[in-house]
């Protein structure tokens, strides 16, 4: 995938409601034939879909992600980060106590909601 | 694509990258220029972080392909220059590969939570699964104070909510 493929997707998948082919040009700065052929080839690889749309009565496309990009709030218990992300430990994650204390963080954020 | 400022705002992403590069990294971060490419020396005249740490940092994060470089060859002397840029836009993605990575753990755990019957000395803070407990009389190895049932339902709760909820983002469930 080029620079340019991977900064539209990116772009696509951080709109959940998705993105007006129309607009999407505009947001990557190049023109709109590049665009199109952009938007073919990650519709082609499977990454998006395209939906006709009328905007002020223009057919353009809504461009949306198949596949969600991640929530990357996963990784907190409160503002605690998952300890297994870096660790360069020996990995016993059953008895592991920073992975423990991480747990704690979480059942205390289910409690407090 | 977002600003380095904007990603750091996330307090995930900055969790994420303050565990990869620490306090100095992110300081790097925070005043690497915006445009352009820049030599780890030319990025620690303009940030005032420590030559060292920058390099530390950019090696760090090109693991972690948050950061590229482009290199240059003097035809003169033949010395190579490193000119690096940050790919920050890519950390959700590289988030994401991690929580792939580190998933078989946390299943493991809960699988452990699951499984188990454990028991708590309330004078130390150490647990024991019962077939310890059992072979040490519950009674707690470390002061002989006797051993009581722990519940852990809400810690087991918690993490297969989670568990669940990263399986459902991932799309592995």
């Amino acid at each position: 995938m080029t620079d340019q493929e991977e900064e539209a997707l990116n772009l696509i998948q951080s709109h959940r409601q998705g993105v007006l082919q129309s607009e999407l040009w505009k947001l990557l700065d190049i023109d709109s034939r590049k665009c199109s052929r952009i938007v073919k080839r990650l519709i082609d690889a499977g990454l998006i879909e395209r939906i006709e749309f009328r905007s002020d009565g223009i057919k353009t496309y809504l461009l949306r992600a198949k596949k969600r990009a991640i929530d990357p709030s996963v990784i907190l218990a409160g503002t605690e980060i998952l300890p297994c992300i870096g660790c360069d430990q020996e990995c016993t994650p059953e008895e592991c106590p920073q992975l423990l204390d991480w747990i704690y963080q979480l059942a205390l954020e289910e409690y407090q909601e | 694509m977002s600003s380095a400022a904007d990603l750091l705002s996330d307090p995930a992403v900055n969790a994420y990258i303050h565990r990869l590069i620490g306090d100095d990294g992110i300081g790097l971060i925070e005043r690497f220029p915006e445009e352009g490419e820049y030599s780890d020396e030319e990025l620690a005249e303009k940030t005032g972080v420590n030559l060292n740490t920058v390099r530390h940092t950019l090696y760090t994060l090109y693991e972690k392909r948050l950061a590229e470089y482009r290199r240059l060859k003097n035809n003169e002397t033949g010395w190579l220059t490193y000119l690096w840029h940050l790919r920050l836009d890519r950390v959700t993605d590289v988030i994401e590969e991690d929580i792939r990575d580190v998933l078989e753990h946390l299943d493991a755990r809960l699988s452990y939570e699951e499984r188990n019957d454990f028991y708590m000395c309330k004078n130390c803070g150490v647990i024991f699964t019962f077939t310890d407990a059992a072979s040490w009389n519950f009674e707690c190895p470390n002061c002989d104070e006797m051993l009581d049932h722990f519940d852990n339902e809400l810690l087991a709760t918690a993490l297969r909510k989670r568990v669940q909820k990263i399986k459902e983002s991932l799309g592995s469930d």
